[in-house]
């Protein structure tokens, strides 16, 4: 193993950082989130200790994995550097999102790699910030795009004017059918404008614009409020195109749903309940011409997303943008949220009907709190959905209601999700003023109660009196008062604290980038070192390095030739210069670029087919161990060399038997001690994979598992092949580029009574409910079960969920987010409140970790058992059949798609039989199953699948809120065409299916050659033509990409419908709706539940 | 004093041993179920004393064995079979990444062990 060439030396001595550590701060506790530290927290003074604990070595806490023993004494002034607070909501916009797409002539950052379409495109997306600032201008006009389609339009492309159209799909209706001439459809379409700019809804009156940044909202004469699609006007219309230019701002409570974290799919086609919401979501919107605030409607009604124009956020400059992104977000979980669902639950039946697979959009249900449970009426009192989201909206009150139900009961947090263009920033408390209950440590939230005349403030978990900081009301450094209502923690659900010096044990470290890099012959080989080089060479200017401090150091691992630094004692790896070998970012760039360009020619002669990564991460361990950071290693061959060396276990006679599970676990234990090791010195490991042959995805996988990393796997990588190195270099970029978070610790805390029992996601759980994160990657998801100690007597639960994090600037940052929610005693409600994309989540973890642990059989039946047993209770206590059998299966409207759903997941690479997953694969998408966010994993479970051929001419154009897509269809291979072009994608890969009767014309346009022969199946890159099709598929393809936040880049294949049997197999076994031996189509599958549930065998 | 009695006298010991260590896995157990110690220095700990007390349990079986007691050897040796299984399964170890969500089978293991070897004690002692 080589340590790689070193940088200059002059990098450690002017780094401050933690190489020169101070003493630590006394005893000061490693998890001030714990409630048996805070007794030393009150007590600066104590040098003994906290008097609580006995002093037996056994009974104390454990010191902290990083610092030195708590010994010190109090009176030590630490010396801790911390850089001065950043200022109010000064967020940078982080370098981890994509390069402003919105802006045409954006710099954006270096990105060579970029593919052509995505860089030529159009200004799309987030049309919003083009309307805020002028906000009577005329949208682009999506007409103007594609006015006059040159190829006939998109309908040209269906050469069966007789293809059957499935009856019933609701949505078809709405959309204009495929085999209309292209005049037809355009009269069609006009008739269509005309009629909905005469729909009652939208007269002027009612219309409602949501008051603008900067713009007096008492000016803009009319009520905001949200649209009011009536079922005519939804279906593939954009209702935008027909509105009165003057009304564009109209759009903007839609806009949300459809430029944030769920586009596309569901655009103009509101969930059913949103127009029969419409009156009460009236009512509250008269409201809004009074200005203060305090009389808008209570927190458990529906609260109109366009109020949030007119609060300036608390203690903060009103932002351009923010507000109203806050207006998008708000429209989101609460406008459309709590508008969704009437008081009654509406039972349909499950058979006979295709899916209505737009529900997967849909917002969750409704959080009905009563009312004033919040003590702001805030908005953002309660937390939005895409940071944390429970699978039941409504608490059960006892545990027996809860078995009684089977709904399975769990948080899905994605703590640190991805803030890119167009969503709210997280507000931050930078006065270091952290009110916390003195109990249970719970932080003061907005469901707090202030008693005694403001004086205490009632803890909402524990019930215990506290005092009220006198900072909430009275600036003691200007020396005025101020206003406490004004706090952002008391109206924000979702809030950054930045810490003091009590929650850290040392310094905040800075971000450290460790590389671990195979250079043995077959990485050579297939590219991945030049790729490696390249990409991290351009991305050196994209790692967030705010103060300067960002180390960064490269290790590479073959076995033992010779280069620059050896370290041949494989055994008891030591560094030579620990201290040097680690390089500051910004002080020797320029060595860095001299090294990562000829990093590639260093070794391009190499025949070393060993590799010794074991040894070569402890290296990495002992070199960034007392900082502790983040090691990515990149693996195109499986380890051989000494410690952690490992076999070719993978072996085809197991798979497909109940010993398939041995695969999936870790084959040696040193890459699960190294990961406990890691975990205590908070460094991370994140895992590249790039497979020709086996590489055990299942072992390696298991250091990004518990250290809060993440593992990319790239099967049958090969650079020369364009599209690889471009997926590669657009990850490893995306990843580097992240603003994660660091040393971070998580803690949920609940209302009395309940207890987080399980946790599912990449970390290590420390304690019973702490979790310990060296990293947190943006938008990974964990998910926690709950389960009950006692029964709720209460009526609103609340879940707290905090994250001590050091920022990438180098902040140590606590992350509260707080989740109210209603306790029922009714089975019904209990149903109504379910959510399904959020159980699916939950159930998708515990499959997982039921198909490691066991048997992969176990893990399946026990999510078919789970979906018979909700139906079947659904049946006995909520219809009128109760026992006897009935002809149809009949479930909730919230909880239709869960048998659809869990088909998705039966028959997903993660969980499907059959004997023909390879363990790595299988592996891998486990991990995804396990890490994704609900807005990627849905489809991974359940693709979007699309018509292009006939898809009406306005999409793949860009309207006023991005690009638009086309309808999602149902997946089912009923309905591919001979003639038609369909695009699948899964967030992971993007299917084209060009159907073998596909005309010529089409052919030309898209791809650019003459027929259907000359195209080239496989992975590829749609060229970039003039054509108008091809520019919009293009568009559609770019849009996917982007629409989830998400570093992963979804690789385009095309199949052919007589092309490579394998792409097609791989293709078809998407359509979860078909048959795929030996798993039953979706309606046989609802058979067999049905037969299940009628025998009462749940 | 008789070779059945130096034998038992022995067991007594080691039995008394194998006790105590048994109790001191109950408590780290139960520290780590209210937060008293973090999970990897408890299974740093445990893990040492793992097969230690397996190869002494083993070899305390043995001595019976050899010296002719038959039913302390009847006694001890289900005990001895599942340990060994345990290490041939690799799951002897306490695995500090796995530990909360095992932590109850580790609980029950500890206690019906714990009860096993005061049994024993008892046995060794009065016979």
């Amino acid at each position: 193993m080589t340590p790689g060439p070193r940088p200059p030396l002059s990098s450690s001595a002017s780094s401050p950082g933690p190489m020169t550590r101070p003493p630590p701060p006394g005893s000061a506790p490693q998890d001030p989130n714990s409630p048996h530290m805070q007794n030393a927290l009150r007590r600066p003074s104590t040098t003994s200790g906290p008097p609580t604990m006995p002093s037996s070595p056994l009974m104390q806490r454990p010191p902290l994995p990083n610092g030195p023993p708590s010994s010190g004494s109090q009176s030590h002034p630490s010396p801790l550097q911390r850089p001065p607070p950043v200022g109010g909501v000064q967020r940078v916009s982080s370098p981890m999102m994509r390069p402003n797409m919105s802006l045409p002539g954006s710099p954006g950052m270096p990105r060579p790699y970029q593919s052509p379409q995505i860089q030529s495109r159009p200004p799309p997306f987030m049309g919003q910030g083009q309307q805020g600032s002028a906000p009577g201008s005329q949208p682009a006009a999506p007409m103007g795009y594609n006015a006059g389609p040159p190829n006939g339009g998109p309908t040209g492309y269906a050469q069966h004017p007789s293809q059957p159209t499935t009856p019933r799909m609701q949505h078809q209706t709405q959309q204009p059918p495929g085999f209309q001439s292209p005049m037809n459809q355009q009269q069609q379409h006009q008739q269509h404008q005309q009629q909905q700019q005469q729909t009652p809804q939208f007269a002027p009156q009612q219309l409602m614009q949501p008051p603008m940044q900067g713009q007096d909202p008492a000016a803009s004469g009319m009520v905001v409020g949200p649209p009011t699609p009536t079922p005519q006007m939804g279906g593939a219309q954009k209702p935008k195109r027909v509105y009165p230019t003057g009304m564009n701002s109209f759009q903007e409570p839609t806009s949300s749903y459809d430029t944030g974290f769920q586009p596309a799919a569901a655009q103009g086609v509101p969930p059913p309940q949103f127009g029969a919401a419409d009156p009460s979501m009236q009512a509250p919107g008269q409201g809004l011409f009074v200005p203060g605030e305090k009389q808008a409607p209570t927190f458990g009604h529906p609260v109109p997303a366009y109020q949030q124009g007119l609060q300036p956020l608390a203690g903060q400059p009103l932002q351009p943008g923010v507000n109203q992104l806050a207006g998008q977000m708000g429209g989101m979980n609460l406008n459309a949220g709590y508008a969704g669902q009437g008081p009654s639950l509406s039972t349909v039946a499950l058979m006979g009907t295709a899916p209505k697979i737009f529900d997967l959009e849909a917002p969750p249900p409704t959080i009905n709190l009563p009312a004033n449970a919040s003590i702001t009426q805030s908005p953002h009192a309660n937390c939005d959905p895409s940071y944390k989201r429970s699978t039941l909206n409504a608490v059960p009150a006892t545990s027996q209601l809860l078995t009684k139900s089977r709904l399975p009961f769990g948080l899905v947090i994605t703590p640190y999700r991805s803030i890119k263009e167009g969503d709210e920033p997280v507000p931050v408390v930078s006065d270091s003023v952290i009110a916390r209950c003195r109990r249970c440590r719970t932080y003061i939230n907005p469901f707090v109660k202030f008693v005694e005349g403001g004086q205490r403030w009632k803890c909402n978990m524990c019930y215990t009196l506290n005092e009220v900081p006198s900072s909430f009301d009275y600036d003691s450094q200007t020396q005025q008062p101020v206003d406490r209502w004004q706090r952002k923690e008391l109206n924000h659900a979702v809030v950054e604290y930045i810490a003091p010096t009590e929650y850290m044990v040392r310094p905040p470290q800075p971000l450290v980038y460790m590389f671990v890099i195979d250079v043995s012959y077959p990485a050579i080989q297939c590219g991945m070192v030049a790729t490696a080089a390249t990409t991290i060479l351009e991305s050196l200017d994209r790692i967030p390095n705010d103060d300067g401090r960002t180390k960064i150091g490269i290790i590479t691992a073959a076995s033992g030739e010779p280069q620059m630094l050896v370290v041949s004692d494989l055994e008891e790896p030591f560094l030579p210069q620990p201290d040097d070998l680690l390089c500051n970012l910004s002080e020797c760039r320029s060595t860095l670029d001299i090294l990562l360009n000829r990093l590639n020619d260093m070794f391009k002669d190499t025949q070393n087919v060993g590799n010794a990564l074991g040894p070569a991460l402890q290296s990495a361990y002992k070199l960034i161990s007392p900082v502790g950071g983040k090691i990515l290693c990149l693996q195109a061959s499986l380890p051989n060399i000494e410690t952690g060396a490992l076999k070719v276990r993978e072996d085809p006679k197991l798979l497909g038997t109940s010993k398939e599970s041995t695969l999936l676990q870790s084959a040696s234990s040193f890459y699960k001690t190294f990961a406990v090791d890691c975990s205590k010195s908070q460094v991370c490991v994140d895992m590249f994979l790039f497979g020709s042959q086996y590489s055990d995805v299942a072992t390696l996988s298991c250091l990004p598992r518990f250290t809060g990393g993440s593992t990319f796997f790239y099967p049958a990588f090969t650079a020369a092949k364009s599209e690889d190195a471009l997926k590669f270099a657009h990850e490893l970029a995306e990843f580097m580029s992240q603003r994660i978070a660091l040393e971070a610790v998580m803690r949920v805390r609940a209302s009395k009574g309940l207890r987080m029992s399980a946790f599912y996601g990449n970390f290590f759980v420390r304690s019973t409910d702490l979790l310990s994160l060296p990293n947190v990657p943006r938008d990974q998801s964990y998910s926690i079960e709950i389960s009950f100690d006692d029964n709720l007597t209460i009526p609103t639960v609340c879940f707290q969920t905090a994250l001590l994090h050091t920022s990438s600037s180098g902040e140590r940052r606590i992350r509260v987010l707080t989740l109210a929610l209603p306790v029922t005693n009714s089975l019904s409600d209990l149903y109504m409140s379910a959510d399904q994309v959020a159980i699916t989540t939950l159930l998708a973890c515990k499959a997982v970790e039921r198909g490691m642990n066991s048997k992969l059989d176990d893990a399946r039946d026990a999510l078919t058992n789970k979906c018979v047993d909700i139906l079947g209770v659904y049946k006995t206590h909520m219809t009128a059949a109760s026992n006897g059998a009935t002809p149809n299966l009949q479930i909730c409207d919230n909880l239709k798609l869960m048998p659809l759903l869990t088909l998705g997941m039966l028959k997903h690479v993660a969980l499907r039989g059959g004997s023909q997953i390879p363990s790595d694969l299988r592996s891998y998408a486990m991990h995804l199953f396990s890490t994704l966010p609900s807005q990627c994993l849905i489809p991974y479970i359940h693709p979007r699948f699309y018509a292009l051929h006939n898809m009406p001419e306005h999409c793949g154009t860009i309207g006023t809120d991005g690009i638009q897509m086309p309808q999602p269809m149902n997946l089912s291979s009923e309905r591919l065409e001979r003639a038609g072009l369909f695009m699948l994608e899964d967030s992971q890969n993007i299917f084209l299916w060009v159907g073998r009767e596909a005309v010529p014309a089409l052919c030309n346009d898209l791809f650019g050659v003459p027929n259907y022969e000359s195209i080239r199946g496989g992975k590829t890159t749609l060229p970039t033509l003039e054509t108008d099709f091809n520019q919009r598929i293009n568009l559609i393809i770019g849009k996917t990409r982007e629409m989830r936040r998400t570093p992963y880049y979804p690789q385009l294949y095309v199949i052919k419908e007589d092309g490579d049997a394998a792409l097609r197999l791989w293709f078809l076994s998407h359509l979860v709706e078909d048959r795929a031996e030996p798993i039953m189509s979706y309606y046989q599958y609802l058979g067999h539940l049905k037969d299940r549930v009628n025998n009462g065998s749940f | 004093m008789s070779m059945e009695a130096m034998v038992f006298l022995f067991g007594v010991i080691v039995g008394a041993g194998l006790l105590f260590v048994k109790v001191f896995f109950v408590i780290l157990i139960s520290d780590l179920e209210v937060d008293y110690i973090n999970p990897i220095e408890m299974c740093n700990k445990l893990n040492q004393l793992v097969l230690p007390e397996m190869f002494v349990h083993a070899l305390l079986s043995f001595i019976y064995l050899i010296s002719g007691q038959w039913i302390a050897t009847a006694w001890n040796l289900p005990l001895v079979a599942y340990n060994a299984n345990k290490i041939m399964t690799g799951k002897h170890m306490y695995d500090a990444t796995e530990i909360f969500r095992t932590l109850g089978q580790h609980k029950k293991e500890c206690f019906i062990k714990l009860g096993f070897y005061l049994l024993s004690f008892f046995y060794y002692l009065y016979r």
